[in-house]
């Protein structure tokens, strides 16, 4: 391979890389912070993201709502909608056992129901296309050609982060989240509500999940089974440190240029697998990550 | 005179830039109780840590009759006859009295296929139901161990300790949220465990009724460093003790200080 | 009286090829295999507390070991389910090791990924595994005996279901079994015990895949054809699934989980969006108030009948 070309392929699938990068960044993001808060990995965090996509999908393709209507339609179900199973299944699970294994295995459950009922509705048969709200004419970077829409996807999710971070850093729900992801008892002493920062925490996961989807849908063929994306969240949650937010964005920028280099240099069958392999050798050689810090020892 | 059973020199250990402990030294002799005090923070859990080995000291040495132990694995302790309990009780909640001191009895199972398919060898059982006697624990034996109340729970711990048969025996705040009949009730077992069974005792204690009463000797730790040593009438009345625990005024107002 | 029940059940299902039809006993040789999977996984997850998600891969080597071992070499087929039993414990001893650095929601998620990489490898890896057209299974053989029809494998299948929970029952109530314990309710203690728990742990991976490798070579037996897609993740939470709603800490719960949830699912097979709802919503269902499973109550008075 000549070197000509290899600066092109190094080229655009950085490009390519941040733009879904940043995506995938975003779903580990709301991984993450319910991991946070309580040491829960959300398995159903792609099918929440894909239930999300159906829901704008059938409210601009099939009500013909429009955009500015249905976007904040969206993101505001998906809040309430993660919220209401948190504050309704997850609490009584937490209450019946205190095992974090049982609310994993709930969570599994949930990724069913979202799926099998997307596939109820009739919606989720045939692969559908989702409508690009803004246009794909492609622009030049470089040597890399990326599309309006990639640009605007990258420039959302940017914002978004950015927006999350503030209220994360400087407000006092965000000082309450990150009081319970550090210490639980401790927060509650301080009169930190537990359950409604757990509840607000699920909501904002799934609001971050649904402008993902959003921001992603256009790009993909609509399925139900779109929510195997959520291996790559995942992916990008473990590189960067499973309990550290900056992580989880750097992770998901790394996934998502690793993932065209991958599939620009070696082939697109090798796509499919490479996350689980990075997933594997990642908590195999360094479970913490590259921000996790120290592995803690235990206090015996 | 024989060497001292447990032996601990010049052990450092670091966590990063803090020294939890430095340059600390203990030796406890065969059939007495040494107790191992300080404020909260002094580094006596670390310490404690490092000699039962699931902590590795940064420098220093461990030795056991003789033995160097300082690199060998938590897990080689119980073949050797070191027992310890834990501080936050370490119990196995779901499994029942019996099933946890049975655990205890691991290493006196034998290592055949025959032995690891008999569940319940008859001369471990024997031992078993003595310890369960010993420890007032005999009628829960079919309990699951989270059933049981705060008091009993710590009986469970020494006794699965003892399950060991061990010739050391390392406490971790047993007398910790006892009521003063259950601190009584330790009292006279320790006390009865090394008068007529020999038993070594190594015990980090909170408690000072329990530990003056029993202790042979007392090492008083203070930011990871030894301050004093001796007696337990020796130690209480030690100014550097009194300035640890209650501060520089109470050292110079101290009655019993000349 | 409990052993009374068991001898007239195993009668019954002795009985059974006499007085039905084939597709119920298709329908028995599945929840059979079910019942060995479900045992593999109350071995790791139940009693060892190690919280591995790769029973289908474990699974799908066993079925492809003895599914190579008859159609290449043809072998007769206890050598074939011997085979898909060691195989797939060796791997499980290897991915046993990365157990020994994770906790559980770690441990979960390399699992998880190690079983989708290997549906990956099952899918790809086409001159072993015939790739995407799948693999067509030759008729178990024993010298010159073929098993043709889903009667006649039954008894194989019935015996080494039999077999295999007795297999259980005797580590359970074993050293091992009680080391296995004593990992999952607190490492730290069962270290100051004296329990080896790194051996214990790769114990506990290396039997819970060497059963899962046994049930695929059950499998094996009794069908045709497998396809890569019935070996990933969809699989391993049907049997988790089975073990949770049977109960994952006792061998009553592992088998009757597997029969009852077996016969949900294959009713179900028809629909496959109601399929995952049913699954989804049981599985919530039961973790917000049942956790210990449908037959926890009836694993405790059996155990305690059984121990002396």
């Amino acid at each position: 391979m000549d070197f000509e070309l290899i600066l092109l392929f190094l080229q655009q699938g950085i490009a390519s890389g941040l733009v879904v990068g940043s995506v995938y960044a975003l779903l580990a993001l709301a991984i993450v912070i319910i991991f946070k808060t309580s040491e829960v990995p959300n398995f159903a965090q792609g099918e929440m993201l894909m239930a999300a996509g159906y829901v704008a999908l059938y409210l601009l393709v099939f009500r013909m709502v429009p955009a500015w209507a249905a976007i904040p339609m969206t993101v505001v179900v998906a809040f309430a909608a993660a919220a209401l199973f948190r504050r309704v299944v997850l609490t009584q699970v937490a209450r019946a056992s205190g095992s974090p294994v049982n609310l994993v295995i709930a969570t599994l459950g949930l990724s069913y129901v979202l799926k099998g009922l997307v596939r109820q509705t009739g919606f989720g048969d045939t692969p559908r296309s989702f409508p690009s709200l803004v246009s794909t004419e492609s622009v030049m970077i470089g040597q890399a050609s990326v599309t309006k829409l990639d640009l605007t996807i990258l420039g959302t999710a940017v914002v978004v982060m950015a927006a999350f971070f503030w209220m994360f850093g400087y407000t006092k729900l965000g000082r309450a989240m990150r009081a319970v992801g550090m210490n639980p008892k401790a927060a509650q002493l301080v009169g930190v509500d537990l359950n409604r920062i757990h509840v607000i925490v699920w909501g904002l996961s799934g609001a971050i999940s649904a402008v993902a989807a959003l921001l992603i849908a256009p790009k993909l063929l609509m399925t139900a089974d779109m929510g195997s994306v959520v291996t790559l969240g995942f992916a990008a949650a473990i590189i960067g440190g499973f309990a550290s937010l900056p992580g989880a964005i750097v992770g998901g920028f790394i996934i998502g240029i690793v993932e065209n280099l991958v599939g620009l240099f070696v082939s697109s069958r090798a796509i499919v697998v490479a996350p689980f392999l990075a997933i594997m050798l990642v908590l195999i050689l360094r479970p913490q990550g590259l921000f996790g810090g120290r592995v803690m020892i235990k206090k015996v | 005179m024989p060497e001292p059973l447990l032996q601990v020199d010049n052990v450092t250990v670091r966590f990063g830039g803090l020294v939890a402990v430095n340059d600390f030294s203990l030796s406890v002799e065969r059939g007495t109780i040494h107790a191992l005090i300080g404020p909260n923070g002094a580094g006596k859990s670390t310490t404690f840590n490092c000699i039962s080995r699931f902590y590795q000291p940064s420098s220093g040495r461990v030795r056991f009759d003789g033995e160097d132990i300082t690199r060998l694995p938590a897990s080689a302790m119980a073949a050797r006859g070191i027992a310890r309990s834990f501080q936050n009780l370490e119990l196995f909640n779901e499994l029942t009295v019996l099933e946890n001191i049975l655990i205890g009895a691991h290493v006196h199972c034998g290592g055949t296929l025959r032995d690891w398919l008999q569940a319940k060898p008859p001369a471990v059982m024997r031992h078993i139901d003595g310890v369960l006697e010993r420890t007032g624990l005999a009628s829960y034996r079919d309990q699951k161990a989270r059933n049981l109340d705060f008091g009993h729970q710590k009986l469970l711990e020494l006794a699965r300790a003892l399950a060991i048969r061990p010739r050391l025996l390392l406490l971790d705040e047993p007398a910790a949220g006892l009521r003063n009949r259950e601190i009584a009730a330790l009292d006279e077992l320790l006390t009865r465990l090394v008068r007529h069974d020999g038993l070594t005792v190594l015990i980090v204690e909170h408690v000072m009724q329990l530990v003056m009463s029993i202790s042979d000797r007392v090492t008083v730790l203070n930011f990871g460093t030894k301050i004093a040593e001796g007696t337990p009438q020796e130690v209480r009345d030690h100014p550097a003790v009194i300035e640890a625990y209650l501060g520089k005024e109470a050292a110079a107002q101290d009655p019993h200080h000349a | 009286m409990r052993i009374l029940g068991l001898l007239a059940a195993l009668a019954a299902l002795i009985a059974l090829p006499f007085f039905t039809t084939g597709y119920i006993i298709y329908v028995a040789n599945l929840l059979l295999t079910f019942t060995v999977l479900c045992l593999g996984m109350h071995i790791v997850i139940g009693e060892a507390g190690q919280f591995s998600l790769a029973q289908a891969a474990f699974y799908g080597i066993g079925i492809y070991t003895s599914g190579l071992a008859g159609n290449a070499f043809g072998w007769p087929f206890p050598l074939s389910i011997l085979a898909a039993g060691l195989v797939a414990g060796l791997v499980g001893l290897g991915i046993g090791m990365i157990a020994l650095r994770m906790r559980d929601i770690y441990l979960a998620l390399a699992t998880f990924a190690f079983g989708e990489a290997m549906q990956w490898v099952f899918l790809n890896w086409t001159s072993v595994t015939g790739g995407p057209n799948g693999l067509r299974i030759a008729p178990a053989g024993l010298f010159g005996f073929e098993i043709v029809t889903d009667k006649q494998a039954y008894p194989v299948v019935l015996a080494l279901t039999v077999l295999m929970i007795g297999l259980t029952v005797v580590i359970s109530r074993s050293r091992l079994g009680r080391a296995f314990r004593a990992v999952r309710e607190s490492e730290i203690a069962a270290l100051a015990m004296g329990v080896p728990v790194r051996t214990t742990k790769l114990a506990a991976f290396a039997l819970s895949a060497f059963f899962a490798g046994v049930a695929g070579a059950m499998f094996a037996i009794f069908s045709t054809f497998i396809h890569p897609d019935s070996l990933g993740f969809q699989t391993t939470i049907l049997v988790l699934t089975m073990a949770v709603v049977g109960g994952l800490g006792s061998i009553a719960g592992a088998v009757g989980g597997a029969v009852v949830f077996g016969l949900i699912s294959e009713l179900l097979r028809q629909a496959p969006s109601y399929q995952e709802i049913i699954y989804g919503l049981i599985l919530i269902v039961f973790m917000m108030f049942a956790p210990r499973g449908l037959f926890a109550f009836a694993g405790e008075n059996l155990r305690r009948l059984t121990r002396a």
